[in-house]
């Protein structure tokens, strides 16, 4: 197992964020963690990278418990919902600043900065804009740059909150094809949050519903859409499209034949 | 949401209005400052320029210089710390502290200058204290320089706090994911997204610690040559009916607001094209 989140509590005052959570998440899959808004999915993937400290419970990365690691120590990468980039670099910069801010003695030289700039610009497809701003983008096109941003570090976990939450109906289905293949392409363990059912069946390995802080249940698209665990999973998955669980088989099939179709 | 014009005024309404507010800016704030350049140099550049060689109003010039030096630096460090402080944080006193900041805006300058007074005077709550050691803060540059410090210290918070709630956390937690540490994420994120609207602080700042005459004067005692900053030496000069020498002295710290004002403007100006950038990030 990869990460291991075992009995997992949180509250915000009064309100219970997280009720006993557990998930194991193998290495190399894509996760994602679906349920309605304000579920405390979020929470989750916060807790997971170090943004918020659990009240109890164990976090584990390899089986060493991380509980208590700082933030920087845990290698994980972060794609936040709105992007988050920093609005005064270039996409470059931008990319740059995880390697750029390391202390001299790991830091890599300004050429292999450059090298490994550069090779994610072309992985996320950006090799035109390198020298834009973020306020020069378009949406998907910021939300590719949070992307490389967040892989320059090289993670052991990627992280994504909503990752196409922002964007509009169309770039949101053909993001989400091109994500998938993405991360078959890096050694990379993802966690997703989206309250898309379609988005969370067609992407991931795995589906963690989540309600009220609670998990419901865990399991790959298939299981969950054929046998729901209880009657709020069944309502909740009540109105998917079918098509989409066949889609994403014939999509990875496809991978290499449209490979470079672009987005 | 159309935008509709209901009311369409007719022009001769335009033109009134604009001739009774030209009239009134004319007044008020164009024909004092022409009066001030006036009377300054009605006498020639040569009886302008010894105005300047009098030791007096050196000690004034060098006085507000100095306070505005340690003043501006001081109210800069910990207006960033609390709008820091009260924009990224919830703690219980939270509100409190926020309405406290205004305190200084909301008191009359007497009042903040006699604050002083009652603390440190002879008779004050460390007067005793204070004596004893031989340190004298009323009547001297200390209290001028905490009078300063105290009118002038809302500004850079309260610019700062709006802009920082508007921005968010979010830039600083993907630093932080990304390796960053405290320091780093400060100088390299912060600091680069609050810019233009720290410098509008600094700015309005350095006016204020520039002119302030009320707290100031309650706590200087008027000792000539020592604890007179520029604006109380115009009022002694102008009490003693010097009126040469009072009003060259205003059209240095007139010259020095109009410094002020357009740097504040150009800033203005900056501030309103990373509002638009944020926008354009918000929209998409």
């Amino acid at each position: 197992m990869n990460i291991e989140i075992a009995n997992v509590n949180k509250k915000f005052g009064n309100f219970v964020a997280l009720d006993d959570v557990s998930i194991s998440i193998p290495k190399g899959e894509i996760i994602a963690l679906l349920g309605p808004s304000g579920c405390g999915k979020t929470t989750i993937l916060r807790i997971i990278a170090g943004l918020e400290t659990p009240d109890s419970g164990v976090i584990k990365f390899f089986g060493e418990d991380f509980s208590n690691k700082k933030i920087k120590d845990r290698k994980v990468g972060f794609v936040f919902q709105h992007y988050a980039l920093f609005r005064h670099m270039n996409v470059f910069e931008n990319i740059a600043f995880g390697l750029r801010i390391r202390p001299r003695k790991i830091r890599p030289d300004e050429k292999t900065i450059r090298e490994n700039v550069m090779r994610l610009v072309s992985l996320v497809q950006l090799d035109n804009f390198v020298n834009r701003f973020p306020s020069e983008l378009s949406g998907g096109q910021r939300q590719r740059v949070a992307l490389a941003r967040a892989l320059a570090v090289e993670p052991t976990v990627l992280l994504l909150d909503e990752p196409f939450g922002a964007l509009d109906a169309k770039v949101r289905k053909e993001l989400r094809l091109w994500l998938r293949r993405l991360h078959d392409e890096i050694p990379v363990t993802s966690i997703f949050v989206t309250h898309d059912q379609d988005e969370a069946l067609e992407v991931s390995d795995s589906v963690v519903i989540v309600n009220k802080g609670k998990v419901e249940q865990i399991g790959s698209p298939e299981e969950v859409c054929d046998s729901p665990a209880n009657p709020f999973v069944a309502d909740f998955l009540s109105d998917v499209d079918e098509l989409s669980i066949k889609k994403k088989k014939k999509g990875l099939f496809n991978v290499i034949n449209d490979k470079r179709q672009g987005i | 949401m159309v935008k509709k014009r209901v009311v369409h005024e007719p022009l001769w309404v335009k033109t009134l209005l604009f001739l009774i507010s030209g009239a009134f800016l004319f007044v008020f704030i164009v024909l004092p400052l022409v009066t001030i350049f006036r009377e300054a140099f009605k006498s020639g550049i040569a009886v302008y320029m010894e105005t300047f060689s009098d030791p007096g109003v050196m000690s004034a010039i060098k006085l507000s210089l100095l306070t505005v030096l340690i003043c501006v630096p001081i109210n800069t460090f910990f207006g960033v710390f609390i709008a820091w402080l009260l924009t990224k944080y919830r703690f219980p006193g939270r509100k409190v502290l926020i309405t406290i900041i205004d305190l200084p805006f909301s008191i009359s300058p007497v009042i903040a200058g006699l604050l002083f007074i009652f603390l440190f005077g002879s008779f004050g709550w460390f007067g005793a204290w204070l004596m004893e050691y031989d340190i004298r803060i009323v009547f001297a540059v200390p209290g001028i320089v905490l009078a300063t410090l105290f009118v002038s210290f809302p500004f850079v918070a309260r610019e700062l706090m709006p802009l920082m709630r508007e921005l968010g956390k979010d830039d600083e937690e993907a630093a932080l994911t990304l390796g960053a540490s405290g320091f780093q994420i400060f100088w390299k994120v912060t600091l680069p997204n609050i810019k233009w609207g720290l410098l509008y602080g600094i700015i309005l700042t350095n006016a204020r610690a520039l002119g302030e005459f009320g707290a100031v004067s309650v706590v200087s005692g008027f000792v000539r040559g020592v604890t007179t900053t520029m604006p109380l030496y115009i009022d002694i000069l102008y009490g003693e009916y010097m009126f040469r020498a009072a009003f060259a002295l205003a059209s240095l710290m007139t010259f020095l607001a109009l410094v002020t004002i357009i740097a504040k403007a150009v800033l203005e100006y900056y501030i309103a094209a990373q509002r638009k950038s944020m926008e354009v990030k918000i929209q998409s």
